[in-house]
This record gives structure tokens, C-alpha cells and sequence, in this order.
């Protein structure tokens, strides 16, 4: 049966039951605002009672100043609240930090391995160990961190790998990535450097990371400190590539990790003509000898 | 070591495989005899690591059923001597005193003295063989400087065990074979790789080596994502670029550069020494030993002449 329950009769501490991230949510204020709460929550009996779903209407009511809220309250066992939570949020489609909420409060409450893998598999995700452990960690983790998650829609690589930096250096990489334009992509090749940095040398840096104005600038500068060989070998082939003077229509493309002992040379000609020229432009450069200074980079002879 | 648990199953299927090269790089053509799977030794570098997760190891019994591929696959290639191995899953004398699975083996190929069988281990056991080893039989040594055995490879034999064991195939009158793969390039490993080099020589009489392999570390990106999780730094030290294979590997000049050094202490041994380059490119074995080997055939090409340089018409 609803009824309407007083703010102050509702223990919004204790959060066992409490799966949503972050518990802001804009839109939700403003309809609630305008319509009130149309869903009512549920709570745990006995007062004061405790939250079981609705944590996100809750503190968009406090921040309305409303005073009571329409609620259904039951007599429920803590396991049978967590699911009924469970359920209650799984129509919706829960984020990667609210999956991993749900899963500590299973682990926390002693659920069975079935009843765990059955979660997993609605959460379309594997029920390796390896991704339980990681989840956890991410129910454990940082704000910041959690905020990151959702709002670069990061995947679980990615957050495995900031799960493998320490809190200061991971609100360091964090506060770099947000201020700069980043992909999935570039997001991982970073991280991927700054930990094989870290498993080197020994050190976290972090005065390049802090200074780095780009995703570009910072891969970068750590790929020159990480793969000095291969910088070089890139550096030599753009000097015997301007030394070419070759125009924009042929193109040489050396494989980008210098392993291919063949190059491709491509002519993009719109006539026969301009073809003929362009061949005869090859022609001399063939002569003096500048293609060989490149063929010699993808043969190891040069460092 | 502790002694794993080691379920029997049945061989399903074909358990004789060519070794699974990569592409653009030059395989031995090397035939694998599906023996034994999985490995109670660990090493910290080993596919397995990524790959076998199985809570036990799994062996074949059925020796007629492998004995008949063998038969086959020897039949199918008269253009080669076919070299077999039960070392591309598992060690080969790992578990051997306690499976005794060798010993059929070893009998088949000293009748059948057609092929030659190769037993590649890191375990220092050979005693059980003794009395069965004949020369179509290979004992061969994977071995790296003792310092990285301590870090990567802690369940196995030290060096100075398997360096005896390889002595005393010799002094059975078998040939040996020695790998040193994967070379890993790490803080100091140059002066650690001419000392087991020196030792190689000091202890082993060179003219029974039958073969030595280089090979370089590489591995796959699901080793590199395991390497960096454990925060393997030796594993890691060097430069790695992505082969055309997709495997991770050292930038080629630095290989080129590494294999040039050991193939010439190796060549200052005994200059008849059959040196080897696994899974490399053509341009590399070009550079490393002056030989040029373009495809899989003229490697192959190469194990049969120096097979029959030792064996005579024998094989």
C-alpha cells in the first residue's frame, strides 16, 4: 500500500541496498520538480526505515526541500531487498560503477555462486573470477575514478588498468585525461605506456603527465622515452623523406615498426601523362640513391 | 617440485601437427607430437601461461595411436628427414621418470631409424632414458643464464644440472641439442649470455651438438597484457615492436644486433657449430649468418644436409 512517509523517518545512510551512480541526476530533479514522484519508493521496515530503491528520487526530493515522499514499505530479509533492488534497476540498464555496486552488495551478502552467475549473465558480462574481483574493486574505488568511468564510457581493459595505478597516480592520469580531447583508443595506449613505464623504471611520471596540453603530446613524449629505437628509425625515414623532394601524388609508406623488408611506393595520377611525369620524377630519385637510404631502415642495419 | 595431478585421456584426433609457425617467418618445419599438456615447470615467459589454464595436466597414453601418425607422417615427407618433438605443450622429461611415455618413443624411432625424435626439456632428468637412448634420439636443453632461470624459470633444473645432463647424453652417445630461446634482453644480460656461453663450451664436447636455436623473445599480446599485470621487468626491458604476426617482438635492428653476437661466440666454440634462428625472417637470418635462407624449405633444406653430415646414409 503507498503511503506518504516524512524525509526525516528515512535513513538515506545506509546505502546497502543502494546500486544507482551517481546518485545526481538532472533530469530526474526537474521532472520531479514539475510532476513529483509518480514511482513510489520502497522501503525496509522498521522505521527508521532503509532505502531498498528510489536512492536517486530521494536526494532529488531533498534538494527540492520536499518533505515527504510516496512510498511502499515491507518487511523484507536483506537478501531478498538487494534482489528486489536488483530487479527493480536491471529495466533501466544499469552502468558499468552500478553493476559493480550490485555485485559487492552480493558478495557483501553472501549470495550463492548460482545466484551471482545469474547476475553476471544479465549483466551480459563473463562470470570469470577475474571480472567479479574486478568489479569490486571498482564498487571501492574513488569517485573521481567512478565519474571518469561513466562519463568516458571506459571499458573494463581500461579500467583495469587504472585499477593498477596507485589513488595518486590515477587522479593525476584522470585530472590529464579530462582536460584533454581522448578516445578509448588513445586512453589505452597511454595507460598501456604509463604501466610499462612504471614496471621499468620503477617511477610514475608525473611531471609529464601533469604538463602534457594533449592526448597526441603525451604519447609522445612517453613513446620517446619508452621506444627511443623506433623514434629514431621514424625520425631518419621523414629527413630522407623531405630530402626526397617527392610531390604529393607518390607516396612512400614503410611498415611503422620497420619490419617489412619491402616498402610501397603508390602514384595517384588522374592521366597518362601526368603518370609518365611522375614515373620519370621516380626515376631520378631511384638514381641518386635516396629509396635505398630508406630500404636500409627496414633492413636492421641502421639504429 | 611438487608432483601435479596428470589426468589420462585419450588420444583424439590427430596428436602429430606441424609446429605452428607465424606468418613471414621462417619455421624449421618441426613436427610436434601432442604427448603431454600443459607444464608443471611455469616459466613466467611460456604461452601456457596465457593460454592453458586447465586445473591439470593431461596425458596420452595411447601410444599405438600415436606411433601410427608418426608412421604417417614420416611416410608423407621422403623429400626430408622429419624431425618430431614433444616439446611445443609441455617439457619433455618434466614428468618423464614418473610417466615413463618417452621411453616408447625413443624405442620406436631407434627401429624405425628413418626420423629423429626430440626430447626439448628444462629438467635436468635422464637417468630413466639411460639404458634406452640410441642416436635417433635428440636430448635437447632449452638453457638461459642462471640469473634469469632464477627469475623466470623457478621450478626448472639449474643451468650447471642440465649442462651435466646434456654431458651425460653425450657421454651415452647420443647428440644434443641446445636452445637458448628466448634470449631475453635485460639489465646486464649480455655478460651473462657469454658466460653460459663460455660454459657451454667448457662443458660440452661441441662436435655432439647436433644443433643450437636462437630465438628472441616474443610472445602474444595476451602474454604482454600478462607480463605487464605480474610486472614482469626482465620480460619487459627491451624495446618490443609488433611483428607482421601480430606477436610482440624486439625491434629489429636490436635483434639483429643481439643474434649477431651470440652466433659468433657461439661460431668461436666450433666453427661446424649448426646454428639456427627460430621464427625469424628471411632479412634477419641474411644479416645474423650471411646464409640466405628465403622460405621454410631452405631451412629445412639446411637440418637435412647437417643431419646427414652426422648420420651418413644412416638416415
Amino acid at each position: 500500500m503507498i503511503t506518504r512517509i516524512p524525509l526525516r523517518q528515512i535513513n538515506m545512510r545506509d546505502i546497502r541496498f543502494c546500486l544507482s551512480y551517481p546518485l545526481h541526476d538532472e533530469k530526474l530533479l526537474a521532472s520531479i520538480g514539475k510532476l513529483g514522484i509518480i514511482e513510489p519508493i520502497i522501503l525496509l521496515e522498521p522505521a527508521p526505515f532503509t532505502v531498498v530503491t528510489g536512492f536517486k528520487r530521494l536526494v532529488a526530493a531533498k534538494r527540492l526541500g520536499l518533505k515527504e515522499v510516496p512510498a511502499v514499505t515491507q518487511a523484507l530479509s536483506e537478501k531478498q531487498a538487494l534482489l528486489l533492488a536488483v530487479h527493480d534497476n536491471m529495466h533501466r540498464g544499469l552502468n558499468i560503477v552500478e553493476k559493480a555496486h550490485t555485485i559487492e552488495r552480493m558478495v557483501t551478502q553472501g549470495f550463492s555462486r548460482d545466484e551471482f552467475d545469474t547476475v553476471m549473465g544479465l549483466f551480459s558480462l563473463s562470470p570469470h573470477e577475474k571480472v567479479s574481483t574486478q568489479l569490486i574493486s571498482i564498487a571501492s574505488s574513488e569517485n573521481f575514478l567512478k565519474d571518469f568511468i561513466i562519463g568516458q564510457g571506459l571499458s573494463l581493459k581500461n579500467i583495469e588498468y587504472l585499477l593498477r595505478l596507485s589513488k595518486d597516480e590515477r587522479k593525476g592520469i584522470i585530472k590529464a585525461f579530462t582536460s584533454m580531447r581522448t578516445t578509448e583508443s588513445y586512453i589505452r595506449e597511454i595507460l598501456e605506456m604509463l604501466l610499462l613505464m612504471k614496471i621499468k623504471t620503477g617511477r610514475f611520471p608525473y611531471r609529464t603527465v601533469g604538463r602534457a596540453e594533449s592526448a597526441g603530446e603525451l604519447r609522445l613524449k612517453l613513446k620517446k622515452r619508452l621506444y627511443p629505437g623506433l623514434l629514431s628509425l621514424e625520425k631518419k625515414l621523414e629527413k630522407e623523406k623531405a630530402a626526397l623532394g617527392l610531390p604529393p601524388a607518390i607516396d612512400i609508406k614503410v611498415d611503422p615498426f620497420f619490419e617489412k623488408e619491402y616498402i610501397d611506393i603508390t602514384i595517384r595520377v588522374k592521366s597518362g601523362q601526368e603518370a609518365e611525369g611522375l614515373l620519370q620524377k621516380l626515376n631520378e630519385v631511384l638514381k641518386k640513391g635516396h629509396i635505398g637510404n630508406i630500404l636500409e631502415l627496414t633492413k636492421g642495419r641502421i639504429r | 617440485m611438487s608432483l601435479p595431478k596428470v589426468e589420462f585421456v585419450e588420444a583424439m584426433g590427430s596428436v602429430v601437427r606441424d609446429c605452428p609457425g607465424t606468418k613471414h617467418h621462417i619455421c624449421c618445419g618441426y613436427k610436434t607430437i601432442d604427448l603431454i599438456e600443459g607444464c608443471p615447470l611455469s616459466c613466467s615467459y611460456c604461452i601456457m601461461q596465457a593460454y592453458l589454464n586447465a586445473p591439470h595436466i593431461k596425458a596420452t597414453e595411447d601410444v599405438s595411436h600415436i606411433l601410427d601418425q608418426v608412421d604417417q607422417a614420416i611416410d608423407q615427407e621422403p623429400r626430408h628427414i622429419v624431425r618430431f618433438g614433444t616439446g611445443e605443450l609441455s617439457d619433455s622429461l618434466a614428468l618423464d621418470r614418473r610417466l615413463d611415455l618417452n621411453r616408447h618413443l625413443v624405442d620406436y624411432f631407434g627401429r624405425k631409424r628413418k626420423a629423429l625424435l626430440e626430447l626439448k626439456s628444462k629438467w635436468a632428468s635422464i637417468d630413466h632414458l639411460a639404458s634406452s637412448l640410441n642416436p635417433y634420439t635428440v636430448i635437447s636443453f632449452s638453457v638461459s643464464p642462471e640469473r634469469l632461470i632464477q627469475a623466470e624459470e623457478k621450478r626448472t633444473s639449474p643451468l650447471h644440472k642440465r649442462l651435466k645432463a646434456a654431458k651425460m647424453t653425450q657421454d651415452l652417445g647420443s647428440f644434443v641439442g641446445i636452445h637458448l630461446d628466448p634470449v631475453v634482453i635485460y639489465d646486464g644480460f649480455e655478460k651473462d649470455y657469454r658466460y653460459l656461453i663460455d660454459d657451454i663450451g667448457r662443458i660440452l664436447n661441441p662436435e655432439k651438438i647436433i644443433w643450437i636455436s636462437l630465438g628472441l623473445l616474443r610472445f602474444p599480446p595476451k602474454l604482454y597484457d600478462h607480463f605487464l599485470e605480474k610486472e614482469r621487468k626482465n620480460l619487459l626491458y627491451g624495446e618490443f615492436i609488433r611483428g607482421e604476426d601480430g606477436k610482440y617482438r624486439y625491434i629489429k635492428n636490436e635483434r639483429i644486433r643481439v643474434y649477431r653476437s651470440l652466433y659468433k661466440q657461439l661460431k668461436a666454440l666450433h666453427n661446424n657449430l649448426f646454428i639456427y634462428l627460430c621464427m625469424e625472417r628471411s632479412d634477419v637470418w641474411r644479416e645474423v649468418t650471411g646464409i640466405d635462407v628465403h622460405d621454410n624449405e631452405a631451412l629445412i633444406t639446411l637440418f637435412d644436409r647437417r643431419i646427414r653430415d652426422l648420420y651418413g646414409g644412416g638416415l
